[in-house]
């Protein structure tokens, strides 16, 4: 079984386990024939990366791999540039960061 | 760049405009007789194959708390409630209005929108949730169709569309900003339109049309901040994309007037997050 992130799906590959989101119900379960559409639609709701079948075992270390917390800062840093300096969002930006940051580990 | 100013004008001459199924009127007229049974309603329901098909995926979905045990219309207003089961409709009619949606604007994906849309959708329907609001299946609906105005210009106005979202995206703005610099109208006009020529509450109407800027004069104002803020949470947490990658600000007397300050922002984006996931499987029925 590999992991791959999901911009690295082709059509035919076999999902190997059952894709959950973050708060674990499954969205899509083992066994499933993907394709680069679903592939795309998995992105949208947040996942980073599936396992597949059929391809030599990927390393542990690579398993436990997470957002790293800096990409994260960077993204919303971005997304949030016009509005930060406003009390509300500042809050939002932090609550949103701490949140994503626990949800990723 | 030549921009048509004109959509307000012409927006009431188009015969195509998408319509709900004629059976959500029948429905709401069966609900303003309390006699109706639930047998009624079904029948009614059943009359239109497609929507049936699509009403029984929905109240199967993990959102509705019945995952694949609800077989018949009837059964889902025994289990739901006329209530619920009537916005199940609702919802299920829209996605059934806007099925075939099948231009192509470069920089556009019609998923991500869907994907922003139902995400909002059960964003509104956590938050009211949390507040105790009793009326969280508006909400849902509220935020599901808030940016439905943006789906009419795409289909109609496809030159229009994708000139705001050229502009948009390249001086890193909102949408709504480049409607506002571009058209003579924005989606959230557009949208209260279309709301309004499917005799939706006017409430929903109201929400549609104030998304951005909720204010206390307007009808329906505590739900339409609860849409306001899902539209900027689920756009911090990266659900899909309604054509810009920007967060608007939240407005300061709906976080004042839903209580925000009081509450732990992470909790509520736990709550949401669960919500939106088990909304996902709504992508399917467009």
């Amino acid at each position: 079984m590999k992991k791959i992130p999901v911009e690295k799906i082709e059509s035919g590959m076999i999902l190997g386990r059952n894709v959950c989101g973050p708060s674990g119900s499954t969205l899509l379960i083992k066994g499933v024939c993907l394709t680069t559409a679903l592939g795309r639609r998995l992105k949208n709701w947040g996942i980073t990366s599936i396992y597949i079948e059929g391809e030599e075992d990927t390393p542990l270390e690579v398993y436990t791999s997470s957002i790293s917390a800096n990409k994260l800062k960077e993204h919303l840093t971005q997304k949030f540039s016009r509005v930060i300096h406003n009390v509300v969002m500042k809050k939002i930006f932090s609550a949103v960061y701490q949140h994503r940051l626990q949800k990723s580990k | 760049m030549e921009i048509n100013k004109n959509i307000q004008q012409s927006l009431l001459n188009i015969s195509s405009l998408p319509t709900l199924p004629t059976v959500i009127e029948s429905i709401t007229r069966l609900l303003q007789n309390p006699k109706t049974s639930a047998e009624e309603i079904g029948k009614a329901i059943t009359t239109d194959q497609a929507l049936t098909a699509k009403v029984l995926k929905l109240v199967n979905s993990a959102f509705y708390g019945f995952p694949g045990r609800i077989s018949t219309i009837t059964h889902a207003i025994v289990i739901l409630g006329f209530s619920t089961v009537k916005n199940i409709v609702l919802t299920a009619s829209i996605f059934e209005a806007f099925k075939s949606s099948d231009n192509a604007v470069c920089g556009f994906d019609l998923e991500q929108f869907w994907t922003h849309s139902i995400a909002c959708g059960a964003a509104s329907h956590a938050l009211a949730r949390i507040m105790g609001n009793k009326e969280k299946e508006e909400c849902f609906i509220g935020g599901l169709i808030h940016d439905i105005g943006k789906l009419i210009l795409y289909k109609y106005y496809p030159e229009e569309f994708s000139s705001v979202l050229t502009y948009a995206n390249t001086e890193d703005i909102l949408f709504y900003e480049g409607e506002k610099k571009f058209l003579d109208i924005t989606h959230e006009e557009i949208g209260s339109y279309i709301a309004q020529r499917w005799k939706l509450p006017s409430k929903l109407q109201s929400s549609v049309k104030n998304h951005h800027n909720p204010l206390p004069v307007y009808d329906n104002y505590i739900n339409t901040g609860i849409v306001h803020c899902a539209d900027i949470f689920v756009r911090a947490l990266d659900y899909g994309n309604g054509g810009d990658k920007k967060i608007p600000l939240l407005s300061e007397n709906v976080w004042t007037d839903l209580e925000l300050e009081n509450r732990s922002l992470v909790s509520i984006f736990d709550t949401i997050q669960d919500e939106v996931e088990k909304a996902t499987e709504f992508i399917y029925l467009i």
